[in-house]
């Protein structure tokens, strides 16, 4: 019986914060985390309720107004609607996906955290239950992993911890006097990241208690591409955001790492909200994969087929999301050097599934542009090149092949989206700067679309000859994209030009002239 | 000096140049230190070939990090060859820049660049490097760092689409072995698919020279020798070499000599109609390309040394004939001959070659369309030949007069320049062809190489100057038959709940992929 009071404390909570308003309304959303953690206690281990510390402080610092807020007919219904929908999908989630032998309604609980987060955030009653939303959405991702995969109390409360960053970046700007010298410390970090993985230090894992991260030549390649990233393009202030990133790609635990990535979209996506709902929904599909690993029997191939189509899903969602932004900075190569990491453990029936899908996600990314044409040709067209090199990656990233060659073109591809093919640019370029930007930025070698591109489309003959010829299609089109394009990037985050726009065309440069180092620190 | 530091003296000599001509523009010596550079490479790669042994080829490695595509030079005796040829034909052409006057351009960085990439293709070691070369060829021959740039569009971007075929057959020999170096890789690595991906490229360049001689009249043409011949030439026989010199199968060849002399023949009749002579000249240099490919389709050493003679004698002569000479001049008739591919002609060896080759292989009757073709070339070559009006020593008149003596004279380039090109293609057996100063020998048939030059210069001489030779011509098509191009109808407008059945598609295809077992 006792087994399901949390369940019970869990719903009553509920009903308290969709009928209250002001601190009874708080004490209820705290009441549902609390029955998550109790939750957690009773399916892993006491430990693991240090992840509620996180969840409960962020609930706390999202204050509620006192009065109820005024609605509608319709938006009752479709807030009731939206729950109601919301807790069945976790419910039946739930019941597939069940954690050892435990009762249905105790398992269900962090997933019911999520289901109320998810409806919170897709028909909020305002803008903090908005935010409030994406605060349950994460420490869901990191209750529901941790209970699949369970992890220490200092993993734990980590995971828990991330439940803050929406509120953060929400909130908190760097102070102006510091930017500059975080940019550049960063800057800095990245040199180094890069030096290490090429030198190639047999270090393998750093770890503080039961906390640990990864440090292998990939991870670091990835730590250094957001890094730059951050450094260089993310909006004024958010640069630490970037850290996100970085902890999503080297934390060893998959309650920390996927709880990670689910701050940095919410995080990602404060200022631009473009794809923002997509990339959640990727998430969603991408979070099942620790999960279905986590609860997979030995025996069980319907689980690991499910966790490559997830793996592969979730790629293709996330990336039809990183058009502009944050979401393309820094959740764009997370997202993509996390699968990347995760292919690895993929057995080769199921890489062909997942190629299957990421072949035909890169259909879907020139079908539907072709289409958002022909419904609506006065609206602002897609940049084609863009959608192009999305769809060589999709291809890139799922053509595991023993050279490494469909990780090195994901990287540079990885590298040339989210880095080099945005809009920031010093102010004046003229002469010998103008023709290296110009240079930069073309497929031509040495630039790193040409070595991307070309990478692509080589790893996916590797795989197959199918994937091969839609590749080479794919650099065809890519070769005739300026005559429809020009010289169109993608919009910069709200940032001033600065002399670290200089970043952008040297990392395309050095990225082209030398893949031969990126392989060599993707192998270590 | 060392080997590594040899094999880079070409690229020292012409990026040298390059940056000497950048710091100083539109100084009056920068023609000159073009010439010399670029002469200076030609010669080392003739001095290399000459050292190199018979049969031998050396990798000359850089950057070892990437075992499928190391940063490494070949030597060996193809790429020395039309190395060599590219290059003086390049430093020839720079010379009849210089010397000619009326367009006060500044040409040299750019061909410079050019050459040196051409360079670069040639001496490639392996088929990315190939690849990425070409990419720098289109890149320097356009100079469109701009892709949005409307200069030559159509034509580069036609180019790079086609090079992706390279990249594929680069591909599919990295998923065959490992590697896509010229050394290591089995001759069955390649089959017909990634020769065909080849032939993209190489047709794609021999099309654009018919689409860019007869364009804009510049005094003297870089592309159609250095950008268009030597690289499509170099590639066709490089993958010949990869392939053991021989094509996949039997049908293969009958197809590809089919096709190849069909447009040989058809460039030869567009010839005869064309009535601009720059025009008429592409249309020639085509269908000489054409049969050069043609006669590549051979799988014995005699063919394979036609094809190699055909394909190196067609770089200077796509270069001469890209140098504006006056009307009724000496180049320009002795270029006419050239073009004829008549007996006294360098062609004309090759294809005397090619047709031993035929026939000792029971193929005489292949003869016939390339016979067929020479007769059309000749009759559309030689119908506007008229008789010199003047005898001026300058580089072009020197130039076509050199290629008129290697006629002659085969003795000059057989043994040291075309038989180590083909024995690097397929092994050539001492005695296949032996050159002497009054002929060659080849299958056991002696051809008199200079008793028929002279013949035939005694013939057209007497011809142009005694009987005022005109060979019929046929009359262009009169203007008003116009091709009336169908327009494309309207794309229909796409009602918003497409997108719905798109991703409906999309969500039951990943159901599929889910579900199957």
């Amino acid at each position: 019986m006792i087994l399901y009071l949390p369940a019970a404390l869990f719903v009553v909570s509920l009903l308290m914060a969709y009928g209250s308003a002001g601190r009874r309304r708080q004490a209820a959303t705290v009441g549902t985390l609390a029955a998550a953690a109790w939750s957690l206690a009773l399916l892993v281990d006491p430990g693991s309720v240090a992840w509620a510390i996180g969840p409960i402080g962020a609930a706390l610092l999202l204050t509620r107004p006192g009065k109820r807020v005024n609605s509608s007919f319709e938006g009752l219904t479709r807030r009731v609607a939206t729950i109601a929908v919301a807790l069945l999908v976790a419910l039946l989630l739930a019941s597939r996906l069940p954690v050892g032998e435990n009762p249905l309604l105790l398992s269900a609980v962090p997933w019911f955290l999520g289901a109320l987060g998810a409806a919170w955030f897709a028909s909020p009653i305002d803008q903090p239950e908005r935010l409030q939303g994406q605060v349950l959405m994460v420490a869901a991702a990191a209750a529901v992993i941790l209970a699949a995969v369970p992890a220490g109390p200092v993993t734990a409360s980590l995971a828990g911890a991330m439940a803050l960053m929406p509120i953060a970046g929400e909130h908190w700007r760097l102070p102006g006097p510091l930017q500059l010298p975080v940019s550049l410390t960063m800057l800095g970090l990245a040199a180094v990241a890069v030096v290490l993985a090429g030198v190639g230090t047999s270090i393998a894992r750093v770890v503080l208690f039961d906390f640990s991260v990864d440090v292998g030549g990939a991870i670091l390649l990835a730590s250094a591409v957001l890094l730059v990233a951050g450094a260089a393009l993310t909006p004024i202030g958010s640069e630490w955001t970037a850290l996100l990133g970085v902890l999503v790609v080297s934390a060893s635990a998959p309650s920390l790492r996927w709880a990670a990535l689910a701050a940095l979209i919410a995080v990602a996506t404060v200022l631009a909200k473009e794809g923002e709902q997509l990339a959640w929904i990727a998430f969603g599909v991408l979070g099942l994969a620790p999960v279905l690993q986590g609860v997979a029997t030995s025996t069980s191939t319907s689980t690991v087929r499910a966790q490559a189509v997830a793996l592969a899903l979730g790629l293709v969602l996330i990336v039809l999301a990183s058009r502009v932004g944050v979401i393309r900075v820094l959740v764009l190569p997370s997202a993509g050097f996390v699968v990347m990491l995760a292919l690895t453990t993929v057995t080769s029936p199921n890489l062909v599934r997942l190629q299957w899908i990421t072949a035909m996600g890169a259909v879907l990314l020139v079908a539907r542009m072709v289409l958002v044409w022909l419904i609506d040709r006065s609206g602002r067209p897609a940049i084609v090149r863009d959608q192009l090199l999305f769809a060589l990656l999709l291809l890139a990233i799922s053509a595991r092949d023993a050279l490494g060659l469909g990780a090195l073109a994901a990287a540079l591809l990885l590298i040339d989206l989210a880095i080099v093919r945005i809009e920031v640019m010093p102010e004046r370029w003229a002469g010998t700067a103008a023709r290296l930007v110009l240079l930069a930025r073309s497929n031509w070698p040495p630039a790193v679309t040409f070595a991307g591109a070309s990478m692509a489309v080589i790893a996916a003959l590797q795989a197959s000859l199918a994937l091969g010829m839609l590749a080479a299609l794919l650099l065809a089109g890519l070769q005739l994209a300026p005559l429809l394009d020009g010289h169109a990037l993608a919009p910069s985050p709200q940032r001033p030009r600065s002399p670290l726009g200089w970043v952008v065309p040297a990392v395309s440069i050095a990225c082209g002239v030398a893949p031969a180092l990126l392989l060599r620190m993707l192998r270590f | 000096m060392p080997l590594a530091a040899q094999a880079l003296l070409p690229f020292l000599a012409l990026l040298g140049a390059a940056v000497i001509v950048q710091r100083r523009p539109r100084r009056a010596s920068n023609g000159w230190i073009s010439v010399a550079a670029t002469g200076l490479a030609g010669i080392t790669a003739m001095v290399e070939l000459v050292r190199l042994a018979p049969g031998e080829h050396v990798d000359v490695p850089y950057l070892t990090t990437f075992p499928y595509a190391d940063l490494a030079i070949r030597l060996d005796g193809l790429s020395l060859a039309f190395a060599s040829v590219t290059l003086i034909t390049a430093a020839l052409l720079m010379l009849a820049r210089l010397r000619l006057h009326g367009d006060r351009r500044d040409p040299w960085l750019g061909w410079l660049l050019t050459a040196a990439a051409t360079c670069a293709v040639i001496f490639a070691h392996n088929l990315l490097l190939v690849y990425i070369a070409l990419q720098l060829l289109t890149l320097a021959w356009t100079g469109a760092l701009d892709e949005t740039a409307r200069r030559r569009r159509g034509l580069r971007l036609s180019v790079q689409v086609a090079d992706i075929g390279l990249l594929l057959a680069a591909a599919s020999a990295i998923q065959s072995v490992g590697t896509s170096g010229f050394s290591g890789v089995p001759s069955d690595t390649f089959a017909l698919p990634a020769f065909v991906f080849v032939l993209l490229p190489v047709v794609a360049r021999v099309a654009a020279l018919a689409v860019t001689a007869g364009g804009p009249q510049a005094t003297v043409a870089f592309e159609p020798a250095i950008v268009w011949v030597a690289p499509a030439g170099y590639l066709l026989m490089r993958m010949l070499a990869l392939m053991g010199g021989r094509l996949p199968d039997r049908p293969t060849a009958v197809v590809l000599f089919a096709a190849a002399t069909l447009v040989a023949l058809a460039m030869a009749a567009l010839a005869l109609l064309e009535r601009s002579a720059a025009r008429r000249v592409a249309l020639l240099l085509v269908a000489h390309a054409a049969l050069a490919l043609a006669l590549s389709t051979g799988a014995d050493p005699l063919m394979t040394v036609a094809c190699t003679w055909l394909w190196l004698l067609l770089v200077p002569l796509a270069g001469l004939a890209s140098v504006r000479v006056a009307a009724g001049s000496l180049p320009e008739a002795f270029t006419q001959v050239n073009l004829a591919m008549i007996p006294g002609s360098t062609a004309f060896v090759g294809l005397w070659l090619g047709s031993l080759a035929l026939n000792a292989r029971g193929l005489l009757f292949g003869v016939i369309p390339v016979g067929v073709g020479v007769a059309l070339s000749a009759t559309a070559a030689l119908s506007r030949l008229k008789r010199p009006r003047s005898l001026r020593l300058d580089p072009p008149t020197v130039w076509a007069a050199g290629l008129l003596l290697i006629a002659a004279f085969p003795i000059v380039v057989m043994g040291r320049l075309v038989v180590p090109a083909a024995a690097t293609v397929r092994l050539v057996p001492g005695g296949t062809v032996a050159a002497n100063p009054i002929g060659i020998v080849a299958g056991g048939r002696f051809f008199p190489a200079l008793v028929v030059s002279l013949v035939m210069a005694l013939a057209l001489g007497f011809a142009a100057w005694r009987l005022r030779l005109k060979a019929p011509t046929l009359p262009f098509p009169k203007e008003g038959v116009k091709i009336n191009t169908p327009t494309l109808p309207a794309l229909p407008r796409v009602p918003p709940w497409g997108r719905f059945v798109l991703w409906g598609a999309f969500a039951v295809a990943v159901y599929n992929v889910l579900t199957r077992p």
